[in-house]
């Protein structure tokens, strides 16, 4: 997995590639941690390049969703493919995320 | 597959034959069990429970990704168990510490869930079998028998919402996991897990060891 990290405004853009899974959430949840850590409570991760995502994956999501949406901060989603949409779907993700098309639509 | 045992001789010398060549297999053995469900269903109608059933089971990923391994549903109670060739031929989580942290991921996103009446709460079992043989006495049918199938089902009699037990042998294989691949405890889903404890099981002539993890709301 790939994680690049770009600033557009005031939202923090991290850039996921490839699998998020057990063998690597750690490292997503170490770049979530130091963003919030430092008060940059406005997140956007974009999915776009996500291969696929297993329970571990979507735990860090749903730890950082719970974490952030205790502060004014926003944490987004965007640029799912059909299957990740589908795993979101299936664990009712979708529900409980903000989730857009593309960064452009996210950072309106 | 399963070898299909059916002799219509009860005193059949065949069967004893067959038996004897049949190898062992060993695997891990896994039973889910949905909390409260009984008690949902003479609380609420079909449409209701029957949704957060259909939710929960959905929602165990797990069971997505070894499809062929759920071995029978009997209520809500599910039981796996993945032959260690089968985990091992994986892309995903092909290792016994991979299982832990993704059933624990599992348990946890349903703990943590933000709307109610969504899912329902889960409790587990795990074991790590040798023995443990892949037959069936029914035509076309899957199962797997064994002293450690019962073990891993006394097992549960140690969970309750939200936890789960798992034996020191299935411990000490994630634990040999997390050594080979350099993986440190307090970084894992296993940063949590309890001190060993013995039991005395029904029908296990020696006293079980194992361990648990209680996932709690964040």
């Amino acid at each position: 997995m790939n994680i690049t990290l770009i600033k557009v405004g005031e939202t923090n853009v991290l850039q996921i590639e490839g699998r998020l899974d057990t063998t690597n959430y750690g490292e997503l949840e170490h770049h979530l941690s130091s963003l919030t850590d430092n008060d940059e409570l406005k997140i956007l991760l974009d999915l776009d390049k996500l291969e696929y995502i297993s329970s571990s994956g979507l735990r860090i999501l749903l730890m950082f969703l719970k974490k952030i949406k205790a502060t004014d901060g926003r944490f987004m989603l965007c640029g799912l493919s059909s299957d990740i949409r589908e795993i979101f779907e299936i664990s009712g993700f979708i529900n409980i995320f903000e989730i857009f098309e593309n960064q452009d639509a996210a950072l309106k | 597959m399963a070898h299909y045992i059916h002799f219509r001789d009860p005193t059949s010398m065949a069967i004893e034959e067959k038996l004897k060549g049949i190898p062992k297999c060993p695997g891990t053995c896994f039973f889910i069990d949905v909390i409260n469900s009984t008690d949902i269903k003479y609380k609420t109608e079909l449409e209701d429970w029957g949704k957060r059933l259909n939710n929960t089971f959905n929602f165990i990923s797990f069971l997505n990704d070894f499809p062929e391994n759920v071995v029978k549903g009997i209520g809500d109670e599910l039981m796996l168990f993945i032959p260690d060739e089968d985990l091992f031929s994986k892309t995903a989580y092909n290792n016994y510490f991979g299982l832990i942290e993704e059933i624990y991921a599992t348990i946890d996103n349903l703990v943590n869930y933000p709307l109610e009446n969504t899912f329902l709460n889960c409790k587990v079992s795990i074991h790590y079998c040798t023995e443990v043989y892949n037959i069936t006495f029914f035509e076309h049918a899957n199962d797997y028998y064994g002293k450690d199938i019962d073990l891993t089902a006394r097992l549960m009699s140690k969970a309750k919402a939200n936890r789960i037990v798992m034996s020191e042998k299935f411990y000490t294989k994630v634990q040999n996991d997390m050594i080979d691949m350099n993986i440190r405890l307090e970084n894992t889903a296993l940063a949590k897990i309890s001190s060993v404890y013995m039991e005395d099981f029904k029908g296990v002539p020696w006293p079980t060891e194992f361990r648990y993890i209680d996932i709690e709301s964040l």
